[in-house]
């Protein structure tokens, strides 16, 4: 049985009129990777910012190691150990890649100069070290990815939450990647947004889907690549006579 | 710092003649408001042109203590650095809690300094309205008298008391690393800052307190030295953008940015004023105004950047690709 | 006497919008905070003011040179100072700074040339008033409304109606689509800029017989003019014409009831309240920048 480590309860939120997320649960599993899919303007990115606390939930409840943890602000629930990062990367673009790893160290560094000897390691491990005196404004896309990643990484979460770190990435460079995120595996539970089919259904343990904010579907890959709702959801209502 | 330090601390001694005096304490002062101002405005990039509220309320707040329960400026000063502090978190809290940023937080900071110096004309009763005030002056009887009252008569003792008060300057701004590297990343990128756990708002908060209270002892210094207030000059515009100004030109958001930009400018300002301000008014402002243009335009970051540009431009022509870790922005 | 109050501070709102519309140009669609625009102000009425006391020539007909000239003007500080800060890093910041270092050159060049005096003009209409149904109308004051009611009409229409105003409203949504639409995003900025300086000049030409001209006049123009573009809301006309009004009333109202600085005060705090609660001003739809 699996130890459940972050609990999703109908969580609902909408903007203005629209309701980006719909009475959605889910739980997370210590250790195991969880990919969410779904087409776009499904809700995939809405149920990251609502877990992290950059937008509050309406109504629902988020528990994390059984504490509730919305209405929490970002910082705090990064404190807890939930860390994010952004479907476009974000590095600091004034800052040096060194500098950029530096400060999402220090937060949880007692010492300034403890994060400052934590900032090789964390360059190392997403193969940044050569890149340390560059800055966050002159990186190419998977630099700005591994970037992001490391940045996530270097405040020691429990938790990554990674939104769609493949997206503009070439096969070989998704490749590295995924065996990047499997490495992370040993040490973290991993939950991940991904629009590339052949990554999700490669390294996810489980898999939810959203459709229109709701959850429609969730299960092992092998089970959710055979789903009819999945399938309707992915290529419209059509699509269930013919598969 | 401390060769800095040391070199200015000789300088006491030299025999130099009183405008010479004059600029070095005019210089130092405007090193020290600018540092205070490059905390929240050059650090966290909340770029305020109505700091001179702050000043003013330091100013008024020392001196009217002084002039009606003859309270000594040290005590007044900390006062009006804790009633500015006050006048700030009014300000800064809704700014930051409704995520002002650009160009309107900078029209919300004109905005409360023009409040602040309306309101001290209105105030006419008690602040001598748009005729200003002048300090009470006591006579120099014991130099620990001089010292209570901070008032003395050759310029010398007030060199030492704005050399102080800028080396605390820069070691407050210096001993806060770690707050200065999450107001960096503020500055870059407030949402990636918070996904990195570091808090928004509490970090702002503090720098713009710090900052207000520095600039506020500054405006009790102004007062003890100029002896003489009015709101235009103290509240005034021209104050809060030489703040930014002499932070701009030296490199904003680092530590001797401010202070390089005011031993640049303030001098230049200042001889310039000397020479050409007596034959035709407003000349040297008209320079001031047309070196500050061109500075944005060809160093938009300041003097402070010039070693990394030329650094970068020689990485480019060597082609060697430099692996040392930066060692942070000092 | 409440009709009077209200007719004068409708006349004041008048002019300060006409004030406010070259800035809100400048700021709806290039996004930069020209500090500088009060001091364009000042320079336009000392032009006013020397072509009618050196060639005697009509404040009124003096706009037939001023407004050309302003775009001129434009053209040349937005090619030298403008365009090179745009789309770097710390853009905001650096115009804003440049733009008020621009502002410190004009004041002193004023200062320079026609010392710190200040000077009027008198004009047929100085003086004068219009009596309506028992309110008494400053006659110059009413012939800046008018002024300003046609150029809020005419920009409307130019905005709305024309090619060029099309372009100019699309690059100020979106400056990538416009340009994936083959619209001169710098172009436009030219213009826009050449635009509203030009306006601010021709406000500057119909203040004239009204205001005193000194070097420092922008100063107190340009504060208003902001709070009445962020009142109105970026970008809005309709809500720089009604940010004016309001901003009239309540010094005409508060200049009559409490004092000149209170009146201030109070203005300046409706702007901070607009800036916080709804920076996108009463009028404007565009989200929070």
């Amino acid at each position: 049985m699996a130890e459940k480590i972050l609990a999703i309860e109908n969580i609902c939120k909408s903007f203005g009129g629209l309701l980006a997320t719909n009475d959605v649960s889910f739980n997370v599993n210590k250790g195991e990777i969880l990919g969410i899919i779904g087409p776009n303007g499904a809700g995939k990115s809405t149920v990251f910012n609502l877990i992290t606390g950059f937008y509050p939930i309406d109504s629902g409840s988020i528990t994390y190691k059984d504490q509730r943890i919305d209405g929490l602000t970002p910082d705090k629930i990064c404190h807890l150990g939930i860390t994010r990062t952004f479907q476009v990367a974000k590095p600091f673009p004034g800052l040096t890649i060194a500098d950029n790893i530096l400060v999402a160290c220090l937060p949880k560094a007692a010492k300034v100069s403890d994060a400052r000897a934590k900032v090789d390691e964390v360059l190392k491990i997403v193969s940044l070290d050569k890149k340390a005196d560059v800055l966050g404004a002159d990186l190419t896309t998977l630099e700005r990815k591994r970037l992001e990643l490391g940045k996530a990484l270097a405040t020691n979460p429990e938790i990554l939450l990674l939104d769609e770190v493949m997206t503009g990435l070439k096969p070989k460079e998704m490749d590295d990647m995924m065996d990047l995120i499997r490495e992370l595996k040993k040490t973290k539970t991993i939950v991940i947004v991904e629009h590339v089919m052949r990554v999700i259904m490669n390294i996810s343990d489980r898999i939810i889907v959203l459709d229109h904010g709701q959850k429609i579907a969730e299960g092992l890959p092998k089970e959710i690549a055979e789903n009819n709702a999945v399938i309707e959801a992915y290529l419209g209502r059509g699509a269930k006579k013919d598969a | 710092m401390g060769i800095l330090a040391l070199v200015l601390l000789v300088v006491y001694f030299l025999p130099l003649t009183v405008f010479a005096r004059h600029i070095l304490v005019l210089t130092l002062f405007y090193a020290f408001m600018g540092t205070g101002w490059n905390l929240m405005c050059g650090y966290a990039g909340r770029l305020s042109l109505g700091h001179a509220a702050f000043v003013a309320v330091g100013a008024y707040t020392s001196l009217l203590l002084f002039s009606h329960f003859s309270l000594t400026p040290w005590i007044g000063m900390i006062a009006g650095g804790l009633v500015a502090v006050v006048v700030m978190m009014l300000i800064a809290y809704p700014s930051f809690r409704f995520g002002l940023i650009g160009p309107y937080f900078t029209l919300a900071s004109i905005a409360v300094a023009e409040i602040v110096h309306y309101l001290l004309i209105y105030g006419r009763d008690l602040t001598g309205g748009s005729l200003g005030m002048s300090l009470p002056y006591v006579k120099e009887t014991t130099i620990i008298n001089s010292l209570i009252n901070l008032q003395f008569d050759g310029k010398e003792p007030y060199y030492l008391v704005i050399l102080g008060f800028w080396l605390v300057g820069l070691l407050v701004t210096w001993k806060m690393e770690r707050t200065r590297y999450y107001l960096e990343a503020i500055r870059e990128d407030q949402d990636a800052a918070a996904a990195l756990g570091i808090s928004v708002n509490k970090n702002l908060i503090i720098a713009a307190c710090i900052s207000a209270f520095m600039v506020a002892i500054g405006g009790t210094f102004y007062v003890q030295y100029f002896r003489y207030i009015d709101p235009y000059s103290i509240a005034g515009f021209t104050l809060s953008l030489n703040m930014a100004l002499v932070a701009v030109i030296g490199g904003s958001g680092t530590l001797f940015g401010p202070t390089i930009g005011a031993f640049l400018l303030i001098p230049l300002t200042e001889i310039l004023r000397m020479t050409l301000g007596a034959q035709i008014p407003g000349l040297h402002l008209f320079l001031y105004g047309i070196l500050l243009v061109v500075c944005i335009i060809f160093l938009p970051k300041g003097i402070a950047s010039l070693p990394g540009i030329i650094r970068a431009k020689k990485a480019k022509n060597d082609q060697k690709p430099e692996n040392q870790a930066s060692k942070g922005v000092l | 006497m409440l009709l009077q109050i209200i007719a004068s501070g409708l006349l004041l709102g008048g002019i300060y919008a006409l004030v406010s519309v070259g800035l809100n140009l400048i700021f709806g669609v290039i996004k930069i905070v020209n500090l500088a625009h009060g001091d364009f102000l000042m320079m336009a009425m000392y032009g006013t003011f020397f072509l009618y006391t050196v060639q005697g020539i009509n404040p009124y007909v003096s706009t037939l040179i001023i407004f050309p000239a302003f775009v001129l003007i434009g053209v040349l500080i937005f090619r030298l100072i403008i365009k090179p800060l745009l789309g770097k890093a710390e853009t905001e910041v650096n115009t804003i700074i440049a733009t008020a270092g621009l502002g410190f050159v004009l004041q002193n060049l004023a200062l320079m040339l026609w010392k710190s005096d200040f000077r009027a003009i008198e004009t047929n209409l100085t003086g004068k008033s219009y009596e309506f149904a028992g309110i008494m109308l400053s006659a110059g004051r009413t012939w800046a409304f008018v002024v300003c009611v046609a150029v809020a009409v005419l920009l409307y229409y130019i905005l709305m109606k024309t090619k060029v105003g099309t372009h100019v409203r699309a690059v100020s949504q979106d400056t990538e689509a416009a340009t994936l639409m083959g619209i001169n995003v710098n172009k436009i900025y030219t213009l826009t800029f050449a635009f509203g300086i030009a306006l601010v000049g021709l406000a500057g030409v119909i203040l004239t017989p009204t205001f005193y001209v000194y070097p420092t006049v922008g100063l107190y123009f340009n504060t208003m003019a902001f709070i009445i573009v962020v009142l109105g809301g970026l970008g809005s006309f309709t809500g720089a014409l009604i940010g004016g009004l309001i901003i009239g009333l309540i010094e005409s109202f508060a200049g009559v009831m409490a004092s000149a600085e209170l009146a201030q005060v109070f203005s300046l705090l409706i702007f901070l309240i607009i800036l916080f609660v709804r920076p996108q001003g009463i009028m404007g739809k565009s989200a929070r920048v």
